[in-house]
């Protein structure tokens, strides 16, 4: 039923493509060549399978063919139909990807991460192979080969499992580490293939891959860091990292990154932007690993010193100062701040701390904030600045001061204040704190000294470390405590050392006095006389010296005040040691022994048998446990026995003979070690602490003008008030037991926790 | 930013200072001064004065308490005042008030304002907290009613029985407000 109109436009069409086919030859010879010449290209074109016999085709036959096609304009026919001869034969590739990946797949034990990067290896390849067996071939044009690239691609993506990504990245980190570790025999054939990498061009795999590529090589370096760096503190990494990068890591990003490059210089430039990422990831694990260790690195300076300026170097192009400092504090907080620490370890490791932070960051910002935690916590230690005085006192055998000896000795520096006028002057850096003070990199004494708020408390502890050292020498040589004594003078100034320079000079004056009296008239007793108002109180316990050793006392009394007839002698008789020659009936038995345990045997002299309280009766006030030591000692050495009737009382007799205590002793010599384990050594000086409670008293004036004043005032403002107090420096905790007792005593008292001054 | 702006902050206290004419360090100094005055103040433990600033933030602000002296009209009462110390102290007095009314010949009933020699043109840098709290106890048993803030009470001065009306009518025990 159709037109007229209609039959014309479809021979005219006809006619057309007619024409267009047969290209104006006779009849349809053209058509003719024409059908030939596609069978000729169909052929040469189709898929085949790899197995299959390959064809000859003679270069010149299918040239021609395709020129044929070309000026019939049927390319594009030809191409639709080559695609579609593709997608018939596509069972062929899924075949061998299927065989591939289930070889891969199959769960076995043995089969090590090589063996599977090998089979993917293989499969690459083979793939490689079908690529280039159905590739039909460049002379024919770009829009064919892209078509083909394309459609290829296409199919192989469409056909390969999910788990081909993870055997994928296994074939490249073999591949990574057969540059970095060299060739292994562990490492299959497939791996070592040069094809490969065009191979992944090829395929597309490269670009599809790629952040799978980028994390292979992340991996890697980071199992190479941790593998070399770990623990590994005295000598520099970041060097050795960096030269391990550009030997084996950098050729083998060659590969994935500089993709046809064609010089050297073209592929440097490529290789830039992913080089300072890679460079980049290197530092960032470096920093990682020693941010984790500092601790321990901290407790092995200086031998870290290497591994401290890694870790600097490493943080000037990572910012992980953050969580450096977060896991410093955790550190510190677990293992050094707890009970079971000593306060001596404690400050090692902040001295320790401070040089490694300082090599870290010379500003001192990470130490503000990593040190702030220590100090607080030092500052609630009661025995700190003991234990940072005694380190001052450099003892020149024991080498484990705090304080380096090559270290010049500087006066204590303070916080300064800016200087506005200071050409050099430098704004705080940006990350500090608004309570960051500069500190300029002061010595470790002062920033150990500025832990506490005020340097008197030191000065009253060097006081009482200075007393108990020079009534410890007995030889008479003063030479290390002058020394010592100069030192402190340089980090703490004249004034405040102006009392210890008077004990000094006391003990050389004792011994000038004590020439002068033994001149007038000879004694067998050498005291040392201190002025008391310089030193630091002793402990009261006053005993009187029986017998010939109250007469010594007595007649160098005499002789002393006649010398200096404006002073007075005021016997510290529990101080000190005595000589003895104790002559018995068979024996003579000669000791260096107390004071007490003199005066008792002195008491033995009078009659035989004392008991303890009679004993203690006559010397003074002596606590039973001192007297019972005292005692327990002359038993030792075989001079008393003890008896025991079976009543309480116990009774010592003196052993005038020694044959009679020879079956005692043994006995008594096993119960004196565990009785003298009850009597602690009491110091002689009075500790700080003890003296502290006086000063209370002057805080107690404060307290009491400020409620007088101000009317009730809850706890927490009555101590921040007492800041105007000098040197107040308790904690609210003390404060709360202090005006509890002096509620108890009726000065204050308390409503609504207000306190208020009893009128 | 805030470290900006202390810094701005700071500048601008010393050039503040500075133009009230007594040097970079000033406030550093009166500080320490007051402070030391504190000191001596607390430690000497006077009679009947005492003082102490109102708050920890501000050293230049003290109230103070004066009792007054056994055997004068004011024996057995005891005055609060208020202290201000200028921040070129001590080359200039400090402002000193009643804060509890006294009926006084040389204070002001109402403002609570001293009439008193050494705080106005006989003061010198030599006084103290101390000295001025004395001075203020003496004035309370011997006035001077040649120059009278209260004309009413240096009327009455020599009239024992109506100044003690007056002054007990007048006068508000110290109460405990508790400063909370």
């Amino acid at each position: 039923m159709a037109s007229e109109a209609l039959r014309n436009q479809v021979a005219a069409k006809w006619q057309d493509s007619f024409n267009r086919l047969n290209r104006g030859s006779q009849g349809i010879s053209g058509l003719m060549d024409f059908s030939k010449a596609w069978a000729v290209a169909a052929d040469f074109l189709r898929p085949r399978d790899l197995g299959a016999p390959p064809k000859d085709f003679n270069t010149h036959e299918v040239r021609g063919a395709f020129d044929v096609l070309m000026q019939c304009r049927m390319l594009p026919m030809l191409l639709e139909s080559f695609v579609e001869d593709m997608r018939r034969n596509q069972h062929l590739i899924t075949n061998d990807v299927m065989r591939f990946m289930a070889e891969y797949e199959v769960p076995t034990d043995s089969k090590k991460a090589s063996g599977e990067a090998d089979v993917i290896g293989r499969l690459v390849l083979l793939l490689a192979d079908w690529y280039f067996a159905w590739a039909p071939g460049g002379e024919l044009g770009h829009t064919i080969s892209s078509a083909y690239i394309v459609n290829f691609q296409t199919h192989i993506f469409s056909v390969l499992p999910s788990t081909f990504a993870g055997g994928f990245k296994k074939l490249l980190a073999a591949t990574l580490s057969l540059f970095t570790r060299g060739t292994t025999p562990e490492i299959p054939a497939s791996v070592q293939d040069p094809k490969l990498w065009p191979s992944f061009e090829l395929l597309g795999l490269a670009d599809r891959y790629e952040s799978l590529i980028a994390s292979v090589c992340y991996e890697h370096i980071e199992v190479h860091v941790l593998e070399t760096c770990t623990g590994k503190w005295d000598e520099p990494m970041l060097g050795q990292l960096r030269e391990w990068m550009a030997d084996k890591v950098v050729p083998w990003m060659l590969l994935p990154y500089a993709r046809g490059a064609k010089t050297p210089e073209e592929a440097r430039t490529m290789l830039q932007g992913v080089g300072s990422r890679f460079d980049f990831h290197v530092c960032k694990t470096l920093c990682d690993l020693r941010t984790k260790e500092m601790f321990d690195i901290v407790i092995d300076y200086p031998d870290s010193i290497p591994s401290l300026h890694d870790l600097k170097e490493c943080l000037q192009r990572v910012d992980q100062r953050s969580q450096l400092v977060q896991t410093l504090r955790k550190a510190n907080k677990k293992r050094l701040l707890h009970p079971g620490a000593d306060t001596k370890d404690i400050l090692t490791q902040y001295v320790s701390l401070i040089r490694c932070l300082r090599i870290i960051d010379p500003p001192g910002v990470l130490l503000f904030k990593v040190a702030d935690p220590i100090r607080r916590y030092l500052r609630d230690r009661p025995d700190t600045i003991r234990c940072i005085v005694a380190s001052l006192v450099v003892d020149g055998e024991s080498g484990d001061s705090l304080v380096d000896q090559d270290e010049p000795i500087q006066p204590l520096q303070t916080a300064q204040v800016d200087d506005y006028t200071d050409p050099n002057w430098e704004p705080e850096p940006i990350d500090a704190g608004p309570d960051f003070r500069v500190n300029k990199p002061s010595d470790v004494v002062s920033t150990l000294v500025s832990i506490y708020d005020s340097k008197d408390l030191f000065v009253k502890e060097l006081q009482v470390l200075l007393a108990q050292r020079l009534l410890a020498v007995t030889d008479g040589n003063y030479e290390k405590e002058r020394r010592n004594l100069e030192i402190l003078k340089i980090r703490f100034g004249e004034a405040p050392l102006q009392v210890c320079e008077v004990m000094l000079k006391d003990m050389t004056d004792s011994k000038r006095i004590d020439q002068h009296v033994q001149f007038q008239s000879s004694s067998v007793m050498h005291p040392t006389i201190i002025s008391r108002h310089f030193w630091p109180q002793f402990q009261a316990a006053k005993i009187l010296l029986p017998g010939q050793l109250h007469e010594i006392q007595e007649s160098y009394a005499r002789e002393f005040t006649t010398f200096k007839p404006d002073k007075k002698l005021r016997w510290l008789s529990h101080l000190g040691s005595i000589r003895l020659e104790i002559q018995l009936q068979d024996r003579t038995i000669s000791a260096d022994v107390p004071p007490l345990e003199a005066a008792f045997i002195e008491l033995f002299s009078e009659k035989d048998v004392w008991t303890v309280g009679d004993l203690v009766a006559r010397v003074g006030p002596v606590e039973r446990p001192a007297a019972l030591k005292a005692l327990l000692a002359w038993v030792n050495r075989g001079v008393l026995r003890e008896e025991s009737d079976g009543a309480d009382v116990q009774r010592f007799r003196l052993l005038e003979s020694a044959s009679t205590d020879a079956e005692a002793a043994p006995v008594r010599m096993a119960t004196t070690g565990s009785r003298a384990t009850l009597v602690e050594e009491q110091p002689t000086v009075l500790t700080v602490q003890q003296q502290q409670a006086g000063q209370m008293e002057v805080y107690w004036k404060f307290i009491e003008g400020m409620l007088m004043n101000l009317g009730g005032l809850p706890l927490d403002r009555i101590q921040t008030m007492l800041k105007f107090a000098p040197g107040y420096d308790r904690t609210v905790d003390q404060l709360g037991g202090f005006m509890d007792a002096a509620r108890r005593e009726g000065l204050v008292n308390v409503k609504d926790g207000i306190w208020r001054l009893n009128r | 930013m805030e470290q900006i702006t202390t810094s701005l902050a700071a500048r601008n206290t010393t050039t503040k200072s500075t133009v009230s004419g007594s040097g970079g360090e000033a406030v550093g100094s009166v500080t320490k001064r007051l402070t030391n005055e504190l000191m001596t103040l607390m430690m000497s433990s006077s009679p009947g004065i005492s003082a102490f600033p109102k708050s920890d933030a501000n050293l230049f602000e003290w109230i103070g308490t004066i009792e007054g002296p056994a055997g004068t009209y004011y024996g057995g009462m005891s005055f609060k005042i208020a202290i201000h110390f200028p921040p070129n102290y001590p080359y200039v007095p400090p402002v000193i008030k009643f804060e509890s009314p006294c009926f006084h010949p040389n204070v002001d009933i109402a403002s609570g304002a001293i009439c008193l020699d050494i705080l106005q043109d006989k003061w010198s840098a030599v006084y103290s907290v101390q000295t001025i709290l004395l001075s203020l106890q003496s004035l309370l048993g011997e006035p001077n009613n040649a120059s009278p803030l209260n004309t009413d009470a240096s009327n009455l001065w020599e009239s024992p029985e109506l100044f003690k009306a007056q002054l007990v009518k007048y006068y508000r025990p110290i109460i405990d407000e508790s400063a909370a």
